[in-house]
């Protein structure tokens, strides 16, 4: 089996082309009728998935792993256990399994660069959800202890309330490219035209 | 006759250019039926031809090595050669017999299902579709196998490719059918549920002279996933229904329509002792994930419910009014749908209050108008193919004639015979 695409984009951590590089891998080499099974770096295959937020294709992965290779290989299934605690809307769980676990070498910078973008997508959902939050609870969801998750929001303008410890979430004013194409405008005019006459 | 050994010489020499082929054909043809007597003799005469350049020679001299019962010993031997024949032929000259080439891989799919390895047909079959698809909204018979592996093989991010092309050109109905099952299985998986919604509905009233199974189980799925996206199910197909789904599809799903009915009292109470009466039936259905999925969207819908009365309400009120056990709760559920955008609203955890927000969404972005603009474009694209077809259907001979008959028949009273643009 040749892993190069995979192996180059681990080392040039480009996370996000590592499920579809690993699920192209996959049916070639089942196409060409290698039992590829007991050498699949399934752990990876399973990050991969979660990295892109596709539980769903990990999930999928996971049923199709054979029994035995869920037996012996530890890794395998301590990547499933963080999907499954996304599957299952376990928040702060998903760092107990990511924190649970010494991870290969192989896998380790896989895994943490999941853990923070796993964070930055936590901290958008808070920002998304919350008008105020516990720091009890932002600490959770973002997977640090009371303070450094307590520095973390401040940075972003969240507000502390000492005597509730309470934190007030500071809204961000969504960015979006408003500038038009005069000539979609254009085209939108013609179809709004052409039904009125 | 001729003979193997002729065969396969002839097979080399002509199989340079597109007029060299068409007369390798004619002879290919012509020696048709005596290939299907020679069958066990062609196995290994297919070392002597290159898939890649001798396709169509290739195809005919496998065609008949497929059929009759296999063993796992044959398959074994069987599907190497056919996967590397599918993955490197010309899509050129194997379109010249499509219905063979459609053959092999319908046979190739049941030997990877019979060794229990269908990942192994995967690749090959999206492959097949590809060169054998005349274009992208061409649906052919080898659609609905290529989804089937997919699913047993539980490569479901795979089977999306095809299944993000619009199809408008349908031979078979069987086809048909199988694809839109198969895909609303696809989209229900990936928790695509609009879409898988859209695919069941075309199964379940797609024109069908008799009621079929397909529909039967695409009816049952239909209902669940639209309790589960849309919180309601309606019983009323729409008007361009074949009579005979109107008349039985409910007859054979009725557990699938009182699970409705109790989901529209909207007490998860009541719901959840009907799938426990009824839990085998769903079982073995093999539909008890979605029927648990019903369940838990239930919670949703009563919160989504409260959305259109209140601007604001606690969070120990919205346990108390869905049957939730704890504000936590609660909350969770409305985080979850908030994350996955099904309602808008913040929490306020401070005051234990949640408030609904309207749809922020404003309609002046670049993306909301290239969306819009695409959209537009789809529809008038899809406008145009409808008119076209319109008028080739009016054109048809099969139809103007049955169309005048019944005209005369009906109309008997009035003397309005066939109008004038029906020229026959």
């Amino acid at each position: 089996m040749d892993f190069s695409p995979l192996t180059d984009a681990m080392a040039s951590k480009s996370y996000d082309k590592i499920a579809d590089i690993c699920d192209q891998l996959m049916l070639q080499v089942a196409a060409d009728g290698v039992a590829f099974e007991d050498e699949w770096p399934y752990a990876i295959h399973l990050l991969g998935h979660l990295y892109v937020n596709d539980s769903n294709s990990a999930r999928f992965l996971w049923k199709s792993i054979p029994s035995a290779i869920k037996e012996n290989q530890p890794q395998v299934v301590a990547a499933w256990k963080i999907g499954q605690r996304l599957w299952t809307r376990d928040y702060a769980g998903v760092y107990e399994a990511i924190r649970g676990f010494e991870w290969s070498q192989e896998a380790q910078p896989l895994v943490a660069a999941f853990s923070e973008i796993y964070t930055k997508r936590m901290f958008q959902l808070l920002l998304s959800a919350y008008s105020t939050i516990s720091i009890e609870d932002t600490a959770l969801f973002l997977g640090m202890n009371e303070d450094d998750a307590k520095n973390y929001v401040q940075q972003q303008g969240w507000l502390e309330d000492p005597a509730s410890r309470m934190l007030t979430v500071k809204k961000q004013p969504i960015v979006t490219e408003q500038k038009l194409d005069p000539s979609k405008l254009q085209r939108l005019t013609e179809y709004v035209f052409h039904l009125e006459h | 006759m001729q003979s193997v050994e002729n065969l396969v010489t002839q097979i080399q020499g002509l199989s340079s250019s597109a007029s060299d082929i068409s007369v390798l054909h004619n002879i290919l043809k012509a020696a048709d039926d005596s290939l299907r007597s020679e069958s066990p003799r062609l196995l290994p005469s297919l070392d002597q031809l290159d898939p890649s350049k001798h396709s169509l020679g290739y195809l005919y001299f496998l065609e008949p090595c497929v059929y009759g019962t296999i063993t796992k010993e044959r398959a074994n031997t069987l599907v190497p050669i056919i996967a590397r024949f599918i993955t490197s032929c010309v899509a050129e000259q194997i379109r010249l017999a499509p219905e063979k080439f459609i053959t092999v891989c319908r046979r190739f799919k049941e030997q990877v299902m019979l060794l229990e390895v269908p990942i192994r047909g995967v690749g090959p079959l999206l492959t097949a579709i590809h060169k054998i698809q005349a274009s992208t909204e061409h649906l052919t018979a080898l659609h609905p196998e290529f989804l089937q592996l997919c699913l047993s093989s539980k490569c479901y991010k795979t089977g999306l490719s095809v299944l993000e092309d619009d199809i408008y050109e349908v031979n078979q109905p069987r086809d048909f059918f199988l694809y839109c099952y198969y895909g609303g299985m696809i989209f229900i998986g990936q928790k695509r549920f609009q879409k898988a919604l859209e695919l069941l509905h075309n199964v379940v009233t797609a024109p069908m002279p008799t009621i079929n199974a397909i529909a039967c189980e695409a009816y049952k799925k239909y209902i669940l996933v639209s309790l589960i996206h849309h919180g309601q199910f309606s019983t009323n197909l729409p008007k361009y229904t074949s009579s005979a789904a109107q008349r039985n599809l409910k007859n054979f799903c009725q557990s699938y329509i009182e699970l409705a009915n109790s989901y529209n009292t909207g007490k998860v109470a009541e719901l959840e002792t009907y799938v426990r009466v009824n839990m085998e039936k769903f079982e073995s259905d093999n539909n008890l994930g979605l029927v648990k999925q019903v369940i838990s969207s239930m919670y949703k819908r009563n919160i989504q419910r409260l959305t259109q009365t209140y601007l604001t309400l606690s969070l120990q009120d919205i346990a108390n009014t869905v049957q939730l056990n704890s504000p936590k709760e609660a909350e969770m559920h409305v985080l979850q749908m908030i994350q996955d955008g099904q309602i808008y609203a913040t929490i306020n955890q401070k005051d234990g209050m949640v408030r609904f927000l309207e749809d922020p969404e404003q309609y002046k972005t670049c993306e909301m108008i290239e969306h819009i603009d695409s959209s537009i474009q789809r529809i008038m694209a899809l406008s145009k193919k409808l008119t076209a077809m319109d008028e080739l259907l009016s054109c048809d001979h099969l139809y103007l004639a049955k169309a005048g008959r019944e005209r005369q028949r009906f109309d008997f009273d009035d003397f309005d015979t066939v109008p004038q643009k029906f020229n026959i």
